[in-house]
């Protein structure tokens, strides 16, 4: 958005004239003047016009030949027909070459009533065949993925899958096979495709031949309706379209914001619906009633639970998970330090920086907008892997590099599918550099004295940049020497002068889903709404260690598992075993809540109302799409009810009323409505929003701290890292569940060798604290020698089972006893799979 | 009238083959003076004063394509298109098999006039002794400092590399050649951008042909105004025509361009070997195919276009009283249905219906009103397609179907007489004799 504008020009089609910028393309130009110009492969989205359908030929006066308005620029003065007999005839034509191969089996066809090839062909075709010929025949459908079945028959050959698979998402999976009309999309080897942003194909297919697993043959068009809404299952907040039959979610898809997503969906996104409508979720407020949970109606809930908060006398905490809404959030932090009289009050597993700092790392003039990338000449990417932490912002950031030729450097512990290896003819990660698990803040730090002596070329490539744009990862900041990584951080954007470049800036990759959002609404332990000062609270940790020593009594858990999700799980079970009253709120049972005195159903994004901000400022606003469940209904609409009957009445009676309250307390959010955030968001930074209170950071007292010891022989250095598929939503989705990884712990080749282990050996893990799990070995040709690295999250042997070691000795797993011998599947075949 | 060689002059010499045979026939002077006396500059100007067309199929001026290369510092690329797949074309084979440093000293020129310092030969896969040939002499080239840095002591660089393709007709199409010297899937570009701005690894490129190279060091030793005595005024020079198919004496000739096409059939080839000729594809088969009419006609560029046809790659296929037209047309358009890559609409989907409805017509399956379909289908693919390759099939085949339509007719009738048969099973097609491989 931020490039500058080519002059308006003038041409003519059909007639009309058109006013549009110099240099866009004549099919673009002539949409914008209401003039339909029928296309199969062209796609803006997927880069460079390829011209392969042959669909939008016009004519152009002067020029000979029939043109393709896809990838004909246009120009002052151009006078276009697209709808003379000669374009129609040429239209005609290629609508009925299409249909040579096509089966029209559409009263069978998935995309029958939503079908581009039916549109044209009714729209722009000679509406009847004088083809006599036997058609192509291929196996059909066949599966693609587990999520995808194809049959190539329906296909039209107009390469929209394969680009995607080899210019956007660049896993290159997908390939044309064999040659003109025997060309089919496949696979090497018929592998399955699998790739964590496939489903993209199935929304960008033209014709039925590309089709959801999960969703053929659940509805026709005329069955349904879309609801646009945003997706909250990870910090990209993608913004999405529900199908919705029946009051309930069939299929997700794109809502194009070019300023979120680009269009593009993860499969986590696009499949994790399923889940929505899964019997095992618990539909009513309940109670704990002598030792057991009961149903209870809402009023009932939230009188108990106002009792049991009240008892603690200010002894209460609360957690607020990433799931949470911005009104949520400041409804939950309003009660805590208002009427329950406490500030332990907090979002996330880490402690928070000091608030300066993080108001310094808020400042508007840092920031960039996603779409800003885009512009960048050079990314630094560090301390995150956005493949697993934000999905979409891998494809932004891969289409800067590929499109715009930005330069990519990567810094993380763990090598990230950014820099494993470049495609041909792109510029690709420009250079990798590994760090030891935890000491982000050394390279930080590192970093800024290379940049100030401007010598080595990673340096020079982030100083020689118009517009840099540094992506950096919460996990950052959140270890012991997270204020001087953000120290850090501050300097490296000093010293580049991110503020006074147009399109450079740092952007926050937060480990939680509404991470900033939560944070700005005030839930943080040291900030309050709008990043404001508050009287300082505990930690996560802190929370845990009161709850266990009885300096806290009560605790709400809102929609957060920290017995999954955060260090010590053991302690936190003694923890929350401890708390003599618990609020939970949760989409389904977990291990945090089992003892809760009181349980609220928590809403999916489909069903729950309230705003998001995304990690670059741009509240969304999340939208109910399908009723609730039974009983369950809006959690914001709980903790104004709480909130009343602890004696603080909000007189919020919407959502968008609480949204006002937080309006007013925030001075972020000044003058943002529900209207002005409207369908596709607004940036605060960019409609009058401004940070109140001091924002100079300061060096951190202390100095770096001890580097960490060498491992001793044998042993290896510990890292963690978030995958994308471990967590409730691969579990509870049918659809993913095979995405569902075990531990795996990775080792490199001389490691693994010299520990006589291969891929799919079991083997234990102990930590130096003497804690260990079993995990399968995985061997990554990229992964340094003395680190070896452990999923977050897995649902058994989880890496925070180890948490406090920060180095391991493995070793093979003793053979546990066989209860039933099984046959033909071995260990190893299970990993691969 | 008697051949006129230039490129083949002592071209069945067996020494000519070597660097040393070659430079005692004259060879390398040309490079020589342009190290010792030429500016890029002016080398351009004589290209494009001399009128030499390319002798790769489209016939545009050498020269011309040469100066739209822009200046300045970055890499360019020169590519040799010996890709020669064209049925009826088989001349670049001789003239690399036995003239290849003619083609590396015209590459060389080239190079330096238009400041290509990477140069590549792509050879289709299946000329595989001819790319051990070309190896050969490059080694040889290589070795007397005739190319790569500081050629013959000077500061100019052309390195030059032979590469064969994996067999694939599409690859002579000069964007898909450049895809698949890339290491892609060899599909065409869309254009522009035309290579000349925007080709190899996204650098300026030169495609030119084999032959058009090996015109080069000529031009350079005689000037633009010898070259111009050659020819007529639009088709400067000779050609080397390959002439095959019903002819007694089949094989490549190097004639002047404007002798009249009898004379290369009848006289140079021998003439057809049962009865007269019937049809002739004059330029490959992709050039519509012309009759006995337009046998006086001479053989240039601009008289094969008026005639509605065109001279391509200089690639005479003739056709004797013997062949059946639908069966020739049926095997022309197999090869491209067989060779189309597949990418756009038109030809992926019209090569492959124009086969189905052709075999019909052989087998008698088809009506006359399937003869207008095919007509139209031909007509929808030309112009259509994202590059000739369609155009390639439809030519030829609307040309037939035009002209010999009666005959058309006539074979479907017979066919269905002499078998009619059940819908389900396809009779065997007889090749036939005599048609370009």
């Amino acid at each position: 958005m931020s490039r500058k504008r080519k002059p308006q020009i003038t041409i003519t089609v059909d007639g009309v004239e058109i006013g549009c910028e110099e240099g866009v393309m004549l099919h673009d130009a002539a949409k914008d003047g209401d003039v339909e110009i029928p296309v199969f492969c062209y796609e803006p989205k997927l880069g460079d016009p390829v011209g392969a359908c042959r669909m939008c030929l016009v004519e152009i006066e002067g020029i000979p030949k029939l043109q393709t308005s896809c990838s004909t620029p246009v120009r002052d003065g151009m006078v276009v027909y697209t709808q003379n007999d000669r374009v129609k005839e040429a239209q005609n034509a290629v609508v009925e070459f299409l249909l040579v191969n096509h089966p029209l089996d559409c009263p069978v066809c998935d995309k029958g009533g939503e079908c581009p090839l039916q549109d044209i062909s009714m729209g722009w075709g000679e509406g009847k065949s004088r083809v006599t010929d036997p058609k192509r025949h291929f196996q059909k459908p066949i599966p693609l993925s587990p999520l995808i079945k194809i049959d190539r028959e329906r296909c039209i050959l107009c390469y929209r899958c394969v680009r995607f698979s080899q210019e956007v998402a660049e896993d290159e999976q997908l390939q044309l096979l064999e040659r003109g009309p025997k060309t089919f999309v496949g696979t090497y080897n018929d592998r399955p495709y699998v790739a964590p942003f496939h489903g993209n194909i199935i929304e960008l297919c033209p014709v039925g031949a590309l089709t959801s697993q999960a969703y053929r043959f659940r509805a026709r068009p005329w069955d349904i309706e879309d609801a646009g809404s945003v997706c909250t299952l990870c910090p990209s907040q993608c913004n999405v379209k529900f199908t919705v039959r029946d009051e309930g979610v069939v299929r997700v898809l794109g809502r194009d914001n070019e300023e979120v997503d680009d269009g593009w969906l993860c499969d986590k996104g696009r499949f994790g619906y399923q889940m929505f409508s899964s019997g095992d979720r618990p539909t009513s407020p309940q109670i704990r009633e002598g030792g057991a949970l009961r149903e209870a109606s809402w009023d009932e809930a939230l009188e108990h639970a106002a009792r049991g908060l009240t008892e603690a006398h200010g002894k209460v905490a609360a957690i607020v998970g990433g799931g949470a809404s911005n009104e949520e959030a400041y409804l939950l932090q309003r009660i805590v330090r208002g009427p329950l009289a406490s500030t332990d009050v907090t979002g996330g597993a880490h402690a928070a920086l000091p608030a300066a700092a993080r108001r310094a790392l808020a400042d508007p003039s840092l920031a960039v907008s996603t779409s800003q990338i885009d512009d960048a000449n050079a990314i630094l990417v560090v301390g995150t892997d956005p493949m697993h932490e934000m999905p979409i912002l891998e494809l932004r950031i891969r289409k800067a590099v590929r499109r715009r030729g930005a330069d990519l450097l990567v810094a993380t512990e763990r090598p990230t599918a950014l820099d494993g290896g470049s495609a041909v003819g792109t510029s690709g990660c420009l250079e990798a550099k590994r760090y030891a698990p935890g000491a982000a803040a050394d390279f930080l730090e590192e970093l800024v004295g290379e940049v100030r002596e401007g010598e080595s070329e990673f340096a020079k490539a982030l100083t020689g940049a118009d517009d840099a744009v540094v992506v950096w990862g919460e996990s950052v900041t959140a270890g012991p020497d997270g204020e001087r990584a953000a120290a850090a951080l501050l300097a490296l954007a000093a010293e580049l002068d991110l503020a006074g470049q147009e399109s450079g800036g740092l952007y926050e990759v937060p480990a939680d889903a509404n991470g900033r959002g939560i944070r700005e609404a005030g839930a943080s332990q040291n900030t309050g709404p709008g990043l404001t000062d508050a009287s300082a609270g505990r930690s996560a940790a802190e929370i845990r260690d009161a709850l266990e020593s009885g300096e806290l009594e009560a605790l709400i858990l809102w929609d957060v598992d920290p017995v999954r999700d955060f260090d010590e799980p053991e302690a936190w079970s003694r923890a929350i075993g401890a708390s003599n009253f618990t609020l939970s709120a949760s989409m389904f049972g977990n291990a945090s809540g089992q003892n809760a005195d009181v349980h609220l159903p928590a809403e999916t994004h489909a069903e729950k109302e309230g705003t998001v901000t995304h990690p670059d400022g741009r509240l969304q606003r999340v939208r109910p799409s399908i009723p609730h469940p039974g009983n369950a209904g809006p959690l914001w609409q709980a903790l104004t009810g709480l909130s009343a009957k602890l004696g603080d009445e909000t007189g919020a009676g919407t959502a968008q009323e609480v949204f006002e309250l937080l309006e007013q307390d925030s001075p972020l959010y000044s003058g943002m409505t529900y209207d002005t955030i409207g369908g596709t968001g607004q940036r605060w930074q960019e409609s009058g929003g401004a940070i109140e209170g001091a924002i100079e950071g300061g060096a951190p007292e202390g100095g770096p701290s001890p580097a960490a010891p060498e491992p001793a022989a044998g042993a290896l250095r510990l890292g963690t890292y978030h995958d994308l598929w471990a967590d409730y939503v691969s579990e509870r989705n049918p659809a993913l569940e095979f995405l569902s990884p075990d531990q795996t712990v990775e080792l490199s080749e001389a490691t693994a060798k010299s520990l006589g282990v291969g891929n799919g050996t079991e083997v234990i893990v102990t930590g130096d604290n003497d804690r260990s799990l079993r995990a399968h070995v995985a061997v990554r040709h990229r992964i340094p020698d003395d680190v070896c690295f452990l999923i977050e999250g897995t649902r058994e042997n989880a890496a925070n089972l180890l948490s406090g070691a920060s180095t391991v000795t493995i070793a093979e797993a003793p053979p546990e006893p066989e209860e039933e011998q099984t046959f033909g599947t071995s260990e190893r075949e299970k990993v691969e799979w | 009238m008697p051949e006129t060689r230039m490129l083949f002059r002592h071209i069945d010499d067996p020494e000519l083959r070597t660097l040393e045979g070659y430079k005692r026939r004259g060879g390398y002077a040309a490079l020589e003076e342009v190290m010792r006396l030429r500016e890029p500059e002016e080398l351009l100007s004589e290209l494009e004063q001399c009128g030499l067309r390319g002798r790769g199929g489209a016939g545009f001026s050498m020269g011309k394509k040469a100066g739209f290369l822009p200046r300045g510092e970055m890499q360019k690329y020169l590519c040799c298109n010996a890709d020669e797949s064209e049925p009826g074309t088989f001349k670049d084979r001789e003239l690399m098999w036995k003239n290849p440093h003619q083609l590396i000293e015209g590459i060389a020129i080239a190079g330096i006039a238009a400041d290509t310092t990477k140069a590549f030969i792509f050879i289709r896969g299946e000329y595989a002794e001819v790319g051990d040939v070309l190896d050969e002499a490059v080694a040889e080239a290589y070795e007397a400092g005739l190319l790569g840095e500081g050629i013959l002591g000077s500061k100019e660089t052309v390195d030059l590399v032979v590469h064969r393709g994996a067999g694939a007709y599409i690859c002579g199409e000069e964007t898909a050649l450049l895809d698949s010297l890339e290491g892609k899937r060899g599909n065409p570009r869309l254009k522009p951008p035309f290579p000349a701005i925007q080709g190899l690894y996204g650098g300026p490129t030169l495609i030119n042909n084999v032959e058009t190279l090996m015109n080069v060091p000529h031009v350079v030793n005689n000037g633009a105004d010898w070259f111009k005595s050659f020819g007529t005024e639009q088709s400067t020079g000779t050609k080397v025509v390959s002439v095959s198919g019903c002819v007694k004496r089949p094989g490549n000739y190097e004639v002047e361009l404007g002798i009249p096409s009898r004379e290369l059939i009848y006289d140079l080839a021998g003439g057809p070997i049962q009865g007269e000729v019937k049809a002739w594809y004059p330029g490959g088969s992709s050039a519509p195919v012309l009759g006995p009419e337009e046998l006086d006609l001479p053989y240039t560029f601009e008289d094969m276009a008026d005639a509605g046809s065109m001279l391509g790659s200089g690639a005479i296929i003739v056709a004797d009283e013997s062949v059946s037209i639908p069966h020739m047309a049926l095997r022309t358009a197999r090869f491209y249905h067989h060779e189309s890559c597949g990418k756009c609409t038109p030809c992926r989907e019209g090569t492959n219906w124009t086969v189905k409805m052709l075999e019909r017509v052989v087998r008698g399956e088809a009506t006359p009103m399937d003869l207008d379909i095919i007509a139209s289908v031909q007509e929808n693919i030309i112009g259509h397609c994202l590059c000739v390759l369609g155009d390639a099939m439809a030519m030829p085949v609307a040309s037939m179907v035009k002209r010999w339509r009666g005959e058309f007719e006539e074979t479907i009738a017979k066919a269905r007489e002499a078998a009619p048969a059940p819908l389900d099973t396809e009779p065997a097609i007889a090749t036939p004799i005599g048609v370009g491989a």
